[in-house]
């Protein structure tokens, strides 16, 4: 991602009411120049930004489009906390949907639909998509001047995007989880509004999204949306086009810089079967294959009853006219040789996804009662409570992704999605701190701000930037004892894959946190490799917490010196002279010999001791002896003095 | 009818004679000799050595250590009296004559018993003594032993 100017700020006390399509957004302030001004739209909170339009984007000659500058960080919402923001050139004038009544035909080619398929086409040669193309998110600066599509950077794809824009393959899924999308479903959203301006109005109005999924599937998009109404003959061409339901029949966005060459592109597609009685599934009876795999989709346990009861095959069969369709269901799913009692719920929703791709290759991946397109997950996971973050869990342990990648082969190869299910069912799965789902959540949202307490409101989303946020964290009076890197943390880190091979189990604590010697490790190396500048509030954090270790360094001298070393070192700011410190090869290996001399000689003065005091009876018996020859010898000495006498007077 | 298998004789071992009793009629008929030879020595030795002969019937431990301390300490008071008793013809009047004499006796008996408190005192003594080295040495022990544990926080 391009490094933002220092020169830009954004200025949260200037609010730019309806300039972020949807999303909170404010003045950005571009100190050097002069030129067009700047908005910064919030990024909301506990979601990730897209990144690869933010890493591909900044600096392209696209017209037509908010392009994103850069990734920035200032004062959010919240008291006291910092937030996300993109920021992009600010609206050329008011949205579209401040524009009352219908527009003429011309006015709409010219000015709506060339400009902005200009701008998809480019985006699409990048391999990137816009998904937030609505009326209150494409601008006009002037009556008569062309528009320009808005920023769709800031939160995740089509999160805002109303159920009328999408097509129901989209318009299903949890608003988190609708993933980056076709190019086509881009088209779609453009001839939805493009059919929007043309009426004045957005069709549809009253019904819940739910009702117009189900008027989409059943009756096709484009005639669910124009309900009969007249519409001009070379609008209606296109729209015709552009609202198909296979996005593969959509003409591509640079073919519609063209109109009239769109206009020509007819694809002939073969209308869906529909059945003379419904199947009731649910609410609603359903009257299509695509409509049927919505009911199961929506209403798991009144498809599954259908499935295991034969209903679904008898009616496919009898009604629909489609016994390939029924063959193919019953040779994948095997639904007469699954025994009911020995079926799991998440055997059930497995089946069920299978069973809604089967019947509606077009479909989202679902999953008890939701649905989401797979690289919709990361968003989706994010944003989840507990409860459907669980159930999302399950649904990547039972790897649904690889299956339902299988069942849909003929749209797309199963390969990468069976890889990336067993990817992410390996992050799940991984042991110790660095795996689980907060790690399957910073894998798959790369500029998701981490989470943990000790950098709370400050940001984080990539690693560089960390270093910095502990070291302002350590000058807070709150910080924790336990040490800056907690078990979100370390998620954090394992994510980014910075630092190569995570922590190894036995230097987490018991809580799975890593142990002070092990943070100072971690953040010793990402200050050598990401901020090579003296952190001391930090360090003496960290000072203070990895004290030598009693079973490390025996000698309670040579400890306290340590610490006294740390803590100078500490002043110095920086954290690996710290660690060598800590870990000095030479003087932990002076200190084992030293120990085990210590102890051995303890040995040794110990049995002394014993020695001494189980020796009693030999010192008597000694005693006994050494007085005796004593008495002997003071006999001796007294005769042979006497006889000396004797001898010599 | 079977034979009868002779019983296999035993080899026996050659009958050896205690070599303290040899030396008991050795000694026996040293003394028979010294008292129909020299009366006056053998009564001479007879009363002065009186606590050197209690002690050789006494003393059973290895080595007689009283007995030594004994007989030495005897003998040393009775190089006077025997000295006298060579000067006064060391005949058995002369042996009588020395051993009348209350001091001659006292002293020589007194010298025995002397003896003897030091076989019994000496092991005292240097039990205090040895035991007073170890109680000395396990004092130095122990503070070495606490200042080792101090210095790597050993557990006692």
């Amino acid at each position: 991602m391009a490094a933002l100017p220092d020169a830009i700020a954004v200025d949260p006390a200037r609010p730019l009411p309806g300039a972020g399509g949807g999303l909170p957004a404010c003045a950005a302030i571009d100190r050097r120049a002069t030129g067009p001004g700047l908005m910064a739209l919030a990024v909301p909170a506990g979601l990730s930004p897209r990144a690869r339009p933010l890493a591909d984007l900044p600096g392209k000659p696209i017209e037509s489009l908010l392009l994103p500058l850069g990734l920035a960080t200032a004062p959010g919402p919240a008291p006291g906390a910092r937030g996300q923001y993109v920021i992009c050139r600010a609206p050329p004038g008011p949205a579209l949907a401040e524009t009352p009544g219908p527009w003429p035909e011309a006015a709409l080619l010219d000015q709506v639909l060339r400009p902005a398929a200009a701008a998809l086409a480019a985006l699409a040669a990048l391999g990137l998509t816009h998904r937030a193309i609505r009326p209150d998110n494409v601008f006009r600066p002037a009556p008569g001047q062309p528009v320009t599509l808005g920023a769709a950077w800031a939160a995740p794809p089509a999160m805002h995007q109303p159920a009328i824009a999408e097509p129901p393959y989209v318009a299903m899924c949890l608003a988190e989880g609708r993933g980056d999308g076709h190019p086509a479903d881009d088209v779609y959203a453009l001839g939805v509004l493009l059919l929007c301006l043309a009426l004045g109005e957005a069709p549809l109005i009253g019904l819940s999204p739910d009702a117009m999924i189900r008027a989409k599937l059943a009756h096709g998009s484009f005639d669910a949306l124009t309900a009969g109404r007249r519409l001009p003959a070379l609008l209606s061409d296109l729209l015709r086009g552009m609202l198909a339901e296979d996005p593969d029949h959509r003409p591509p966005a640079a073919l519609l810089a063209d109109p009239m060459a769109a206009r020509a592109r007819r694809l002939a597609a073969r209308p869906p079967r529909r059945a003379a009685h419904g199947l009731r599934v649910g609410a609603e009876p359903v009257g299509d294959a695509r409509s049927l795999a919505y009911a199961i989709a929506t209403a798991p346990e009144a498809g599954l009853r259908a499935l295991r009861s034969g209903a679904t095959d008898l009616w496919l069969r009898r009604e629909l006219g489609d016994s390939a369709l029924a063959m193919r269901l019953e040779e994948q799913l095997h639904l007469r040789a699954l025994p009911p009692a020995e079926a799991s719920s998440a055997a059930e929703a497995l089946l069920l996804a299978r069973a809604v791709a089967i019947l509606d290759p077009l479909a989202p991946l679902t999953w008890q009662g939701m649905a989401l397109w797979p690289d919709g997950l990361g968003p989706a996971l994010a944003s989840a409570p507990p409860d459907r973050q669980r159930a999302l869990g399950a649904m990547v342990a039972a790897e649904t992704v690889a299956a339902w990648g299988e069942a849909r082969a003929q749209r797309a190869d199963p390969l990468p999605r069976r890889a990336e299910a067993r990817l992410w069912r390996g992050y799940l799965t991984q042991p110790g701190a660095a795996g689980g789902m907060r790690r399957l959540i910073y894998e798959l949202n790369r500029l998701l701000p981490c989470a943990s307490p000790a950098v709370a409101g400050q940001a984080v989303a990539q690693l560089a930037a960390l270093p910095a946020a502990l070291e302002a964290a350590a000058a807070a009076p709150s910080r924790s004892a336990a040490g800056p890197v907690d078990r979100e943390m370390l998620a954090f880190i394992a994510a980014r894959q910075e630092l190569g091979a995570a922590p190894p189990p036995e230097t987490l604590g018991a809580d799975g946190a890593p142990t002070p010697e092990t943070q100072l490790e971690l953040l010793a190396r990402l200050q050598a490799r990401l901020h090579p500048v003296p952190l001391p509030a930090l360090a003496g954090w960290l000072a203070a917490l990895a004290a030598p270790r009693p079973s490390e360094w025996r000698n309670p001298a040579r400890r306290v010196a340590l610490a006294a070393q740390l803590d100078q070192l500490a002043t110095a700011g920086m954290l690996a002279p710290m660690l060598a410190a800590l870990r000095d090869p030479s003087a932990l290996a002076a200190d084992a010999t030293g120990y085990a001399a210590a102890s051995a000689e303890c040995a040794q003065l110990d049995a002394a001791l014993a020695a001494l005091a189980e020796g009693g009876a030999g010192r008597a018996a000694s005693a006994r002896r050494l007085g005796q020859e004593l008495a002997v010898g003071l006999g001796i000495a007294a005769l042979t003095t006497v006889l000396g006498m004797a001898l010599f007077g | 009818m079977a034979r009868k298998a002779k019983p296999k004789e035993r080899p026996t071992a050659p009958r050896t004679e205690a070599p303290g009793r040899s030396l008991a009629w050795v000694q026996g008929l040293a003394c028979g000799a010294l008292v129909a030879m020299a009366p006056g020595f053998a009564v001479l030795g007879g009363v002065l050595g009186a606590p050197s002969w209690v002690a050789l019937a006494l003393d059973r431990a290895a080595g007689r250590p009283v007995l030594r301390s004994v007989a030495l300490c005897n003998a040393a008071a009775c190089v006077a009296p025997v000295r006298a008793f060579w000067a006064g013809g060391h005949g058995l009047d002369a042996a009588w004559a020395v051993v009348g004499g209350p001091l001659v006796l006292a002293l020589a008996w007194g010298a025995g018993a002397a003896g003897w408190a030091l076989a019994e005192v000496c092991p005292l003594g240097v039990r205090l003594v040895l035991e007073a080295a170890a109680a000395a040495r396990a004092v130095r022990l122990r503070a070495r032993r606490a200042a080792v544990a101090k210095e790597w926080a050993l557990q006692d």
